[in-house]
This record gives C-alpha cells, structure tokens and sequence, in this order.
C-alpha cells in the first residue's frame, strides 16, 4: 500500500521539482528528480510569455475560473436530479435510462467529438459560456456514483419524511442530499477536473481568443515544444500551474471523499 | 381519534397472479390497540403500508374515520408510523426529528418548542434532544422514533415491528411502554409484529394472518384458547400446541373415543355434543392441545398415555418435556422445573382432554357449537 501510494504521488512531486529547475538541470543527463538549485526563472519567462499576448491573461483566468465554478455547481445538481429519481422512484423506461447512462460511460471523448460538435453549433451556442458548460453538464459517472450512493439510503427514511409531511422537493433537499454529501463531493471534484483540465471545448467551439481557457492558452504556448529547448521552463511551470488549482479542490473537499469510501465499505 | 375500516382490500405486485393481501376486511374502534401477527411475508406489513398510504392499492377502500384515503398521499392522512429500523433523519439532531413533522407543518416556533419538549419529558429522552441519532443506543433511538410520531398528535399511530431490533429485556420495558402510551395518548393504534408474546400483551385485539389472508381477528384471550384453525393455534402459544391426528369412533356405550395406532382417549362429554354435531364421527380429525393442559400424573385412567422421554427445555418457571409417543413430532408438556428424568426413561401423562380442540382434517378449521 505504502509503496504503491510512494508511486502515486511521484509525479507531482516531480512537477513541483520541475518547475523550480534552472535550464541547465532541466536538461541535465541523467535526469534528476530532486532540484538541486532552485530558482524562479521559469515563472519569470512564463509570465514575460504570457504578458505578450493579445488578449490579457487574466481574461483567461477569469473564464476558467467561471467556467468550472459554474460546472461544479451544474454538474452536482443535474447528477443528483437525476440519480435521485433513478434510485428511488419507479417509472417507465427507468432501466433503460440508468443502462444508457451505464453505456455512455465506455464512450471515449474522440468518439463523440464530432456528433457535439453538431449538437453545440446547432444549439447556436458556439463562442459563448454556454458552449462550455453544456457540454460538460450531462456526467455520466456522477450520475452512476450518486445513484449507487443513494441507493444505500433505506427507504424507510423517504418514507418517515414523506409521512411527516415533506414533498419531493424537501424529501430531496433536506434528507438525500445531506447523507449524500460525500458522493456530492466526489463528483464536484470530478466536475471539476473535467472542467479544468478541458481542452476541447476551448479548441473546438470557441473562435475568439477571449472566450478560450486559461489551461487552453498554456497549452498552446507549450505545444508544439517536443524536440525544442527554448520555453521549457514556462512548459514546467504551466504544468505545475495546471495542477494546483485541481490540488486546492481536492484538498477543500477531501475529507467528505474519503468519508464516502469509508461509507461504501461498510454498507 | 379515528376509527379505521378496511373494505375487501387486495395487493397483487406487477402482473403476479397470487395477491399479497387478499380480500383483507377489518373495522378498527376508535382508541383500539390492534396488532396484525404472522409469519414473514404474510402481508401483515404491506398492510399496515397500504393504510400508511406508502403502498398502491390494487383493490378495496380504506377508510380513516369517515374519509375514503385511497387516493391521499401520507402526509394528509394524519397518520404517523414508526419503522422497524426507527428511520431517524442521521443529519439532524434528536431536537430537530422530533420537529421535522411539525416544521413541515409550518407550525410557529414556539409550538413546535413546546411540542417537542413535552414529547420528549414523556419519553424521558430531554437530555438528549442535541445529540445525533448515531450517539444514541438502540432503546434510546427507539424512544426519538415514538417521540417523532407522538408529537404530531396523529389520529392513528402505526408501528412496523418497532421492537424487533431491540434486545429482549429492553424490548419487555418498551412493550409496556408503548401500552401505557397508548392508553395515555387514547389514539387508535396498529401494531405489525412477527413476536406473538407482542401481540398477546399489548392487543386489544389481534389480527392473525396468513399468505395475506386474516386468518383470525378476536381477543388475545379468545386467539389463545379459541384458535380458529390449526395454523392460529400453531402460531400462538409457546412452546407450540400438540396435534395428533386421529379417527373419532363411538365405543360399545356410545361414548365417543380418540383413536390413532397407538392411542385410545375418552373424549369429554363438552366436546362430544361438539363433535357429533359437526358430523366428525368415524371421521379422521386433528386434535389440539396444549403443553400447559397434560399433566404428569393421572386421575383419570381413560385418558392417560404413555410415551419415553427424550429431552427438555428448561425455562425457570417451567420445564418443557419432549416425550415420543409415537407421532411424527414428540408430545411437548409443560411441567414444574423440579421434575427431572432419565433419557428413554418411561412417563405417563394424562390429558385434560375438556381443554383440547378438534380441527377438521382437510380445513383445518377448529369444530366448533
């Protein structure tokens, strides 16, 4: 267990090391794990790269920022309206729904490029929020833990409250949401990586620079750098700017996590 | 207060051929304390959840007070209900499930204050109103659960085996408790249980069922010492009543005797008018008796048997002896504790035979006036 968790969490000590390199040991031979002399010359050159550009980074901040706050937000209520009904209500075309979702999650997200494409341009809603959001708002493997997770609350505790007097609405607001709170953290942080980390929407529906993503415009500015020299310190530093914020939110929500691993295992 | 009339009620599941409940007819008085009782699976819970309104009913009319509910969700039922595994909300505090009902009710604060306190000074549980339903122990849980369903002033309480997870002292003290809230509370109660001593301590009167079929509704005085088939006088009764199966046959001066392979009993001159007035003679019967009703020594020869001990249970007060007299299941009889014996050794039990039943052979049903 220790050794496998040792792996784990190699790589982002290795981005953290990374970023802090100077040229020299960047590219030292053989590589080295550790930084022997850490400086902040990477960060300079990122920031001197990203200040020559067009549209002003924190334009690219901002719309990151938005976009996966709002698709955390999204993505929770859409999983948990639609889990609910999936678990505890009877209705017809109930099994095939919850088998479309099962489906959905052996998708990969080539597969289903194009046909988004489609849907996203002729929603009209190419270069605006909603083009990033709606797409990422159905998440199938939210959807999936929260029903699993729901399952497990008894039914007899719907139905003291549905007996004392609450409607659906109340039934859902004060007594599933509440015990499903660690699923609801999981699949925030899922939400949120998905959001964060999501190139294609920038790539794909969004024609002007100001509506891209700050993750998109890093990657930009570091692609295409496989065989080069120049830039790979701003490269190293971008990796490591990618990650933290996916750090931070874990980190805020991980102790409900791993409460809803505790949960599992017992029941 | 409401009285509660259950019509002809059916519940079939999906296309099922087989109701759950069938042809189920039932008047419950107002301030009545009836117990539905039977093995697993006899719809004595679906039932009590078709009342609750948690449950569609396929066909039949139920009836609070004078109101037709067939078609009333829960929550205008005025109905509360306590479930076998207490059901209490884990995220909020003791306080606030007590409240939950009354919140949603959209009392003022300070009511449901009241309300809430009084409801838990009658259960005794005041000092734990902040805790979590996870800090509290079984009895204690049990106690929130009541104190949820008491304090909305329902016109009827319903309880789905509330007691079953608790252990058996605690579930003695709870049973007692439950009774005197229900004579303190005078509403109109309906308790599910699968425990016959509940059902006997606590009824009013009991509603004994079987695949879904009442098979008995009366006293528990009347369920115990007039079952009306071998299934409610198996059910009821522990350890269980004795059937041995037998001919009744007319002896040379026209009494009527009990005969098997083994056995020849004089029948008691009550039961014999019985039994030729339900056409049972030369006919094969299943005769009923219970443990408490043989006795080790006779005084009257015609209706004493013998059999060899083969085991016993002691209780304290009693001992159970299991004695082969030659049926498929041994004779079971209730004894004094002192009475100790040998395996295989010889005993020789006299019926009271005036306390026995006659069941018919193929109905099962007890032969009656």
């Amino acid at each position: 267990m220790l050794a496998i968790s040792v792996l784990m969490i190699l790589p982002i000590i290795y981005i953290f090391n990374n970023a802090f390199k100077p040229y020299h040991e960047l590219f030292v031979y053989p590589p080295t794990f550790f930084v022997r002399e850490p400086s902040v010359q990477n960060f300079v050159e990122l920031m001197l790269v990203t200040s020559n550009s067009i549209v002003p980074i924190s334009r690219y901040i901002f719309n990151s920022v938005f976009i996966a706050l709002l698709s955390v937000v999204g993505v929770t209520i859409v999983s948990v309206l639609c889990a609910y009904p999936l678990s505890k209500h009877e209705f017809p075309g109930k099994k095939f729904i919850f088998a479309a979702i099962i489906l959905m999650l052996m998708f990969t997200p080539e597969v289903i490029q194009i046909p988004r494409y489609l849907v996203v341009s002729s929603l009209g809603i190419l270069n605006t929020y909603w083009g990033h959001l709606l797409p990422a708002l159905a998440l199938p493997v939210g959807v999936f833990l929260l029903k699993q997770f729901i399952d497990q609350i008894p039914d007899s505790l719907l139905e003291a409250s549905r007996i004392d007097g609450a409607n659906e609405i109340i039934v859902l607001a004060r007594i599933v949401i509440p015990m499903s709170m660690p699923a609801i953290a999981t699949v925030a942080i899922l939400a949120f990586q998905n959001a964060w980390g999501n190139l294609d929407t920038s790539a794909l529906f969004m024609q002007d620079d100001e509506m891209k993503t700050f993750p998109f415009f890093l990657s930009t500015l570091t692609s295409n750098l496989a065989n080069n020299v120049a830039r790979q310190g701003a490269a190293a530093v971008a990796a490591l700017v990618l990650l933290v914020p996916n750090l931070i939110f874990f980190v805020i929500l991980q102790s409900k996590v791993i409460s809803t691993m505790a949960h599992s295992g017992i029941k | 207060m409401a009285s509660v009339s259950i019509k002809h009620l059916y519940k079939k599941y999906g296309k099922e051929k087989h109701a759950v409940v069938e042809d189920f007819d039932l008047e419950i008085k107002d301030k009545e304390f009836i117990v539905f009782v039977g093995p697993s699976g006899c719809g004595k819970s679906t039932t009590l959840r078709m009342i609750a309104g948690l449950e569609d009913i396929t066909e039949g009319e139920i009836y609070i007070g004078d109101q037709l509910v067939n078609k009333l969700p829960p929550k205008d039922r005025d109905i509360s209900m306590v479930f076998q595994n207490y059901a209490l909300y884990p995220n909020l505090s003791v306080y606030e499930n007590i409240a939950f009902g009354l919140r949603m009710r959209k009392l003022p604060k300070h009511e449901i204050d009241l309300a809430v306190k009084q409801a838990s000074r009658v259960l005794e549980i005041e000092q734990y109103l902040s805790r979590k339903p996870k800090d509290l122990s079984g009895g204690q849980r049990q106690r929130v659960a009541l104190g949820r369903a008491i304090v909305r002033n329902p016109k009827l309480f319903l309880m789905d085996e509330p007691l079953s997870n608790l252990d058996a002292k605690l579930r003695s003290t709870m049973r007692m408790e439950i009774t005197k809230l229900h004579k303190r509370l005078g509403t109109t109660f309906i308790f599910v249980t699968h425990d016959q001593v509940e059902a006997m301590t606590m009824a009013d009167r009991i509603v004994v069922m079987k695949g879904g079929v009442i098979q008995q509704c009366d006293t528990p005085e009347n369920v115990y010492s007039k079952p009306a088939n071998t299934f409610v006088a198996g059910f009821i009764g522990s350890p269980q009543i004795n059937f041995i199966e037998g001919k009744i046959v007319e002896n040379a001066l026209g009494h009527l005797e009990f005969r098997t392979t083994r056995l020849l009993l004089k029948i008691h001159e009550t039961t014999e008018a019985i039994l030729r007035r339900n056409n049972q003679v030369n006919k094969y019967v299943i005769l009923g008796i219970r443990p408490e009703h043989i006795k080790l020594e006779g005084l009257y020869s015609e209706t004493v048997i013998t059999g060899i001990y083969k085991d016993n249970e002691l209780m304290g007060a009693d001992r159970f002896l299991y004695l082969d007299i030659g049926q498929e299941k041994p004779l079971i009889v209730r004894v004094e504790p002192e009475n100790q014996f040998n395996e295989d050794e010889k005993l020789k039990v006299e019926l009271d035979l005036s306390k026995a039943h006659f069941f018919h052979k193929e109905t099962g049903v007890r032969l009656t006036d």
